[in-house]
């Protein structure tokens, strides 16, 4: 473990966490929403207690407008929209060859028929289950039974730790059936990456964040309200989980020579370490920092918080962790020395980094906070 | 949603060379959770292409099968339905209705599916609901020559079940299905 040269910083005054958080109310409450004071509020931290924080993700990833008065036609719109998406993608073939069936003739009603032979009906359009037809929704059904099986398996490990996703309560259950319907809905209208395994990751925290909001009204929606934040969260870097792209200069690849030179910039010596000394590959420790937005690096409730001003970057959240000018306070980088570890694995959790307290840091420590934690990491796998 | 493929009486070698190339288009490994054979396939070759098909392999034992080690009858429970599974050539007269009941009652099951008579049947007698997949291969059986290749695919989910039967019909493929639920008058 790192030793931590400076004493943990005073907690917050109850009057700053209130002025923070009326701030944010007021902010919240204008007419047309003010998304630049909005993003700045977001950066330094959504106050728990404050309970808008499914709002202001909302807001921040453009599902809201931020004119107040079309919220309402907005939102009834999308989940309309999700609820079609259900409807056609998700439906198992055993419901529509019923729908079919009453569509019709009507069978003559078995219990009626004590004895003798059933009752026959002709199956119409290629509706059986060993049907090689192209539009048959068996076929369709089977054809994404690998799919469904991958997401299966990753939903029920994401966050095993977490009453909220895993374990046998009913509540569990059923949000894991609604990570899986969102992940299923995604892959079926990109055909070009559907599902990658990591996207369970990335949708945790939406959805969590989504389905706790206080407000019973938009918790019940959290399904929908969570597919279209998270297709949003995706637009920006889904060139990461293209696998054809991965050479490219957008491709992962291309990402990772991108913080690999802020690294540098940063801190040469650790760069001259880590490409030169020990011939780390940024690929070792960034990938999964940057395609899982450090959500597999902390704890739960740190990485909401960290979203929180992750989502406020106006270019999105990859641009936060890779573009970002280097800061002024840079010296204190340099006082994260950590002793050199006895061989560890590369996965960069090996080393916590210091809990994070959101409240107290300004916007540009808060961001530098995040570099050390990366670079610390890096620290530690490359002193190892 | 589970997918029991109900089928028998092949004779292959001896009366038939294989399944029919239709047939055997659709039959592809990862649809179909439970097989039940009614017998008479007969060789091992037939048993090992039908566990290709589907690990779960029930098989009873025909008059013609080389593999002395297959059970006269055999049960199982599949969802809310108790299904058994006999060759038919035990119950005399063959493919007689109160006989066939007498054998649902004795082995306690709400599906019972038999073989041996090369007809498709499906009907219910008594409480009961017995199914005759018929001949996957269209062999000759002792009582006549005009045989239609046919199997049975059934989907049972909760306390119902849907059958679809395929038969081969002048070259062609015709499925049929039949639907029925699980009431309180049958076999509990």
């Amino acid at each position: 473990m790192a030793s931590s040269p400076r004493s943990p910083p005073p907690a917050p005054t109850p009057e700053f966490e209130i002025s923070r958080q009326s701030r944010l109310f007021a902010a919240l409450s204008k007419k047309v929403i003010d998304l630049d004071e909005l993003r700045m509020l977001a950066a330094q931290g959504v106050p728990d207690a404050a309970g808008v924080r499914a709002t202001v993700w909302k807001l921040l990833l453009g599902y809201l407008p931020n004119d107040r008065s079309l919220w309402e036609q907005e939102l009834a719109k999308k989940r309309a929209q999700y609820a079609a998406f259900k409807d056609e993608f998700l439906r198992n073939p055993v419901e529509i060859s019923r729908q079919v069936q009453t569509e019709g003739h009507h069978n003559v009603n078995e219990e009626h028929v004590d004895n003798g032979f059933l009752h026959r009906s002709e199956v119409t359009r290629e509706e059986h289950p060993l049907s090689l037809g192209k539009t048959s929704a068996w076929n369709q059904f089977f054809e994404c039974s690998e799919i469904m099986e991958q997401i299966d398996r990753d939903v029920k490990r994401t966050h095993p730790d977490m009453h909220f996703f895993c374990g046998d309560s009913s509540f569990a259950k059923s949000n894991q059936e609604s990570l899986k319907n969102v992940l299923l809905i995604f892959a079926k209208l990109n055909a070009g990456i559907r599902y990658v395994q990591g996207m369970n990751e990335i949708l945790a925290p939406l959805f969590f964040v989504f389905r706790s909001d206080p407000d019973d009204k938009n918790a019940k929606f959290a399904e929908a309200d969570s597919f279209f934040c998270f297709v949003e969260l995706l637009s920006g870097f889904r060139d990461n989980f293209c696998q054809k792209l991965d050479n490219s200069a957008v491709g992962i690849r291309g990402t990772l020579a991108k913080l690999s030179q802020l690294v540098a910039t940063y801190d040469g010596e650790l760069q001259h370490h880590l490409e030169v000394t020990t011939e780390v590959n940024p690929q070792f420790y960034a990938f999964r920092w940057i395609t899982l937005l450090l959500t597999q690096e902390f704890n739960f409730a740190d990485i909401i918080h960290i979203w929180d001003t992750l989502l406020s970057d106006p270019d999105g959240p990859q641009n936060m962790l890779c573009d970002a000018d280097p800061c002024p306070e840079a010296p204190l980088g340099r006082r994260f020395h950590l002793q050199p570890q006895a061989p560890a694995e590369l996965p960069a959790n090996e080393h916590q980094p210091p809990p994070l307290r959101r409240q107290q840091v300004a916007v540009s420590r808060s961001l530098l906070r995040l570099k050390h934690c990366c670079v610390c990491s890096a620290k530690a796998v490359a002193e190892s | 949603m589970v997918l029991v493929l109900a089928l028998g009486d092949l004779h292959i070698p001896h009366r038939a060379p294989d399944l029919p190339a239709k047939f055997k288009s659709m039959l592809v490994p990862g649809k179909i959770q439970h097989i039940i054979c009614t017998g008479n396939l007969c060789i091992k070759e037939v048993h090992d292409y039908l566990k290709s098909l589907c690990p779960d392999l029930h098989i009873t034992r025909g008059e013609y099968d080389e593999d002395a080690r297959y059970p006269e009858t055999k049960t199982l429970t599949i969802g809310q339905f108790k299904l058994g599974l006999c060759h038919g050539h035990q119950v005399v007269p063959w493919g007689d209705l109160d006989s066939l009941a007498m054998l649902q009652r004795q082995l306690d099951v709400d599906i019972l599916v038999t073989g041996h008579t090369h007809q498709f049947k499906a009907y219910k007698h008594e409480g009961g609901v017995v199914i005759n997949p018929g001949s996957a291969t269209g062999a000759y059986s002792s009582i006549t020559y005009d045989v239609n290749p046919s199997f049975v695919l059934m989907d049972i989910d909760g306390l119902r079940v849907v059958v679809y039967v395929y038969e081969l019909i002048d070259g062609e493929v015709k499925v049929d299905k039949i639907d029925f639920k699980k009431t309180a008058t049958m076999h509990a």
